[in-house]
């Protein structure tokens, strides 16, 4: 599949802070990539360079081809950009805050009213065409930011936090459309604080932190990688702590430790198999009742990657 | 008794928000820059004033009248520049509660009501006072010589205390109120400078002055008007003892202005004024202080209520969508800006109340007053007779050789059959008419004033749609930088040609309305004389308006208007915040204009070293010397239009050269237009790249 967005090197300097450091990046066409790091890692500033909205100090970025500040004005109708903010104007309501963009994506006449209307169907803010964009909720205006990029039919969508502050219904309602906008083709770029929501939507991730890339590629990789050794969830039904002593004598584990009631089993590198630990717990007179492979999710997996360091 | 004097002190003294800001004063690089440049301004015209004097110090008496001139250039130096930091200081409490989070805090702290409304006031005026207590050592310098009175220095400083008093009142009774937005900070701007012009200028309207017979049966007319003690200037001015700006004596006062408040009113007015400017801040201070926090509570503001109970809002939030235009960002400055029912409320009220002006001028020009005695076609030339309305005399014979004038023309035997005012007339010693003097009937308001007040009127409304020109180009950019549209905009196809064009022609589109108000005023005096001159067939005829005005005046007008929004949006694109943008756009075309007008005005009347022509032509590329020559030019565009008695003039050269000269300054301006626009589209990424951080 062709890379729609490309960085080379990308780097971007705010005086002595560097903010973006020698970024490579490639997302597919189709795919949801989503952009997960701390706060000030790099992120808005990477989606505002891809948004030709900034220039990069150094590198190269491309989207569809084209490269950012060389071809700007190409890139431009081929993108949708939705700020961590909802960018409202005065005394607008909703139907001609889409027409206002519609209109300067050069969409006119009766295509124009078409298009707003199709979106505003999509979007599920038909019913609120005449309100003032003002006295939208948060949610709606999150809705009303996403139905502004799609007027035009963008490729790409650069989304930055489009969840950031929403209640849980809006979050659900807004991640069911950005399901559907993926379905229906688009490149999506989201960046978003809310781990289990991109690890249910996007296919792929990057991890930035101080401005560097830390991982780039699909989210089961990244669950795989940051997956030391295989953990085993055990629960004897009692003497937990010899239970945990006698289990620490097998040379195939590395380490027992009690958590929460139970015992957290950690094999040896390269131990696959635990189906000892069943047969060695009962031969040794103790009742198991559960026994289960930890799970490592995207929040694992980005607490183990990343530092927590902000620049 | 503790508890109160706890109270009192925890009021003001001890008042946390106050000893915040006056614990911080002094320490902010921007307040010590303008401290000093205050300061620096009043030792200058110490300095200049006593450089540039003429006396003889080793005279004491001169020394005196040195000392005089130095404290009356000093109080209006004073009171000038705390009129202006004023409402640039106390203008931010309007926004407070939007802009800062920390008043809700507030209120949430056992801070009484009075403590927060007393502490967010002072601390606003705190700087103003501030610089007021420091300019004392220099207005010492007076007492060094003599001949002011330290009363007059107090007064002075009272004056100005108790405007910047005043000011911050108005801005605290505003925000707590809730009718103040980002907006509302430049109304208020534009209010104050039209209060203290506007006085300064109804003072010199004799309707505002008090007319009566004095005890000695003498009929006086006050050299102070009703405006004095409500003007800071004008009260200022009184204690100058400036000889032709007396107030009345009690005793010569009429009875009904002898008992208190009228008699403090007009024979003390600089003591009337800072003592009720004092009353009147507490006057409003005090319902903020009593509603404070029921206030805070309500969800609804008093200008949103005002604003629905007079059907301008409905407050329902919703509306039907409006076309928008091909270039949108065109549409948003013409349509979203005018659209706000503020904008609305203030653009109709513009509107209603300059035509009234005009119309009511028109009327009472075009209604003739009954004069004494008068002739209407009462000429019988074949009894050679003429019958003279108000004499009460028949039918008087005229003589053969009568010589008869109308106004400082000579006149004819048959323009007796006319209409006309009879100034004068002597009989010979057949008892026939010799000489007769006639004139025109004379009007309600005569021609002369007429065009002084209609120029007036075009010049106060032109200067106010400058005014809200610069405002709204000024916001144009920041405004978007600041709510995050401009992001939104740069993403899209819309090229920063597009951009700047879109908003030009979007202003421009803005005022349009509001210019239409000037040239409407002036097409309906030109309307009016049309008639006239039909009917009279006269050459020399006598406009109110040129006619030309019709083409050269929305022309000129239009295009400095576009001047004003380029030179705003240029500020607007490169001051980071709206209110700095606004400030300097403002400033900048304020002086600009006061700059243009001053030598268009000076090279009007030069007379002797350059022709009246040159000074037509040249006077005609600064627009309000151009209305001017366009409506009253008899009375202010020197010798080219000037009616020398018993000639047969005609002003139609300078008529021609203001003309073509106008367009020549609209090609000009139009030019400094163009280069100013492509300066902004080839600097435009440049500039916002270089903002964004």
């Amino acid at each position: 599949m062709a890379a729609v967005i490309k960085t080379v090197n990308l780097t971007k300097r705010y005086g002595t802070l560097v903010a973006l450091s020698n970024l490579n990046l490639e997302i597919n066409e189709g795919d949801c990539f989503g952009f997960i790091g701390p706060n000030g890692a790099g992120k808005t500033t990477t989606i505002k360079i891809l948004a030709t909205l900034l220039q990069p100090t150094w590198g190269e970025a491309r989207v569809c081809d084209y490269v950012v500040g060389y071809q700007s004005r190409s890139i431009r109708p081929l993108i949708g950009y939705v700020p961590d903010y909802f960018g409202a104007y005065e005394d607008m309501v909703v139907q001609e805050y889409l027409e206002f963009f519609a209109a300067a994506y050069n969409i006119n006449g009766s295509q124009r009213n078409k298009i707003v209307s199709d979106v505003l169907e999509l979007t599920d803010l038909g019913y609120k065409r005449d309100a003032l964009v003002d006295g939208l909720s948060r949610g709606m205006k999150q809705r009303l930011s996403i139905a502004r990029v799609l007027v035009h039919d963008p490729k790409v969508l650069l989304l930055d936090e489009p969840a950031g502050n929403l209640d849980p219904r809006a979050r659900i309602e807004m991640r069911e459309l950005l399901k559907e906008l993926r379905r229906m083709g688009k490149t999506i770029v989201i960046s978003s604080h809310i781990l289990p929501e991109l690890a249910d939507l996007c296919n792929t991730v990057g991890i930035i932190e101080q401005g560097e890339l830390l991982y780039s590629g699909p989210v089961a990789d990244i669950v795989k990688r940051a997956r030391a050794g295989t953990v085993i969830v055990v629960g004897v039904v009692r003497a937990p702590e010899q239970a945990a002593a006698l289990l620490a004598q097998h040379p195939d584990v590395d380490a027992v430790a009690p958590n929460n009631g139970f015992l957290q089993v950690s094999l040896k590198n390269g131990v696959q198999d635990f189906s000892f630990i069943a047969s060695q717990l009962i031969a040794g007179g103790f009742q198991v009742n559960l026994i289960r492979e930890e799970e490592v999710n995207l929040e694992t997996a980005f607490m183990r990657l990343t530092k927590g360091m902000v620049q | 008794m503790l508890g109160i004097a706890d109270y009192l002190w925890r009021l003001i003294p001890g008042n946390p928000i106050l000893l915040r800001v006056v614990e911080n004063a002094g320490k902010k690089r921007r307040d010590m820059v303008i401290r000093c440049a205050y300061l620096g301004l009043l030792v200058t015209v110490v300095l200049f004033t006593l450089w540039t004097s003429g006396e003889n110090f080793g005279d004491l008496a001169a020394l005196a009248r040195e000392s005089t001139d130095l404290f009356q250039k000093m109080s209006r130096l004073q009171l000038g520049l705390v009129a202006l930091l004023s409402p640039i200081f106390t203008a931010g409490a309007i926004t407070q509660e939007r802009d800062s989070q920390t008043y809700d805090i507030l209120l949430a702290t056992p801070l009484t009501n009075g403590q927060i409304v007393l502490g967010s006031l002072l601390s606003r005026v705190f700087f103003v006072v501030a610089l007021l207590v420091s300019g004392i050592p220099i207005f010492a310098v007076t007492q060094i010589f003599g001949g002011v009175a330290i009363s007059s220095i107090v007064y002075s400083f009272l004056i100005a205390a108790s405007t910047a008093m005043v000011t911050g009142a108005m801005a605290m009774a505003i925000a707590t109120f809730k009718i103040g937005t980002r907006r509302t900070i430049f109304s208020f701007y534009l209010f104050i400078i039209v209060y203290l012009v506007g006085g300064f200028l109804l003072d010199r309207v004799d309707f505002f002055h008090l007319k009566y017979i004095d005890a000695s049966g003498v009929p006086v007319h006050t050299s102070t008007s009703w405006m004095t003690a409500l003007n800071p200037f004008l009260a200022l001015r009184v204690i100058f003892k400036d000889q032709g700006y007396m107030p009345p004596n009690l005793a010569d006062l009429p009875e009904g202005y002898q008992s208190w408040p009228m008699n403090w009113f007009w024979t003390s007015p600089a003591t009337f004024y800072f003592g009720f400017m004092f009353f009147l801040s507490f006057a409003m201070m005090a319902p903020s202080i009593l509603l404070l926090r029921r206030l805070a509570q309500t969800t609804t503001s008093l200008r949103s209520w005002v604003l629905q109970k007079v059907g301008l809002s409905k407050g329902d939030r919703t509306r039907k969508p409006r076309a928008v235009w091909h270039n949108p960002i065109a549409w948003r400055e013409a349509k979203t800006k005018a659209s706000a029912a503020r904008a609305t409320f203030l653009r109709y009220g513009f509107i209603v109340l300059g035509m009234t002006g005009a119309v009511v001028l028109l009327v009472m020009h075009s209604n003739e007053q009954t004069p004494k005695q008068f002739i209407n076609h009462s000429y019988d030339p074949s009894k050679n007779t003429l019958y003279i309305e108000g004499t009460g005399l028949p039918e008087i014979p005229v003589a053969p050789s009568v010589e008869v004038k109308i106004g400082d023309d000579p006149g004819t035997i048959d323009d007796l059959n006319g209409r006309y005012q009879v100034k004068n007339y002597t009989l010979d010693a057949n008892q026939a008419i010799a000489t007769i003097d006639l004139d025109e009937f004379p009007r309600r308001l005569p021609s002369a004033d007429a065009r002084s007040w209609l120029l007036g009127l075009t010049i106060v409304e032109f200067s106010v749609i400058l005014l809200i020109m610069a405002n709204a180009a000024a916001s144009a950019v920041t405004r978007e930088k600041e709510d995050g549209t401009l992001d939104l905009l740069l993403s899209t196809p819309i090229t920063s040609r597009y951009y700047i064009w879109g908003k030009l022609r979007g202003l421009v589109a803005f005022v349009l309305p509001l210019v239409a108000v000037p040239v409407a005023s002036v097409f309906i005096f030109i309307v009016h004389d049309v008639f006239r001159w039909l009917a009279a067939r006269d050459a020399s005829f006598d406009w109110i308006v040129f006619p030309e005005a019709l083409i050269t005046m929305p022309a000129m007008l239009i295009i400095v208007c576009a001047f004003a929004a380029i030179l705003g949006m240029q500020m607007s694109l490169r001051c980071r915040t709206t209110v700095r943008a606004v400030m300097s756009s403002v400033g900048i075309i304020v002086g600009a204009c006061a700059a243009m007008g001053w030598c268009g005005f000076a090279v009007l009347n030069t007379s002797g070293s350059i022709s009246s022509e040159l000074g037509v032509a040249i006077g005609s590329f600064s627009p309000f010397t151009l209305l001017t020559i366009l409506i009253d030019p008899y009375e202010y565009a020197g010798s080219a239009f000037q009616h020398s008695a018993g000639t047969n003039y005609d002003p139609s050269g300078a008529r021609i050269v203001a003309f073509v000269v106008c367009l020549v300054a609209l090609a000009v301006y139009a030019l400094g237009i163009w280069s100013m626009y492509k300066a902004m589209v080839k600097n435009f990424d440049m500039t916002i790249r270089k903002q964004s951080r």
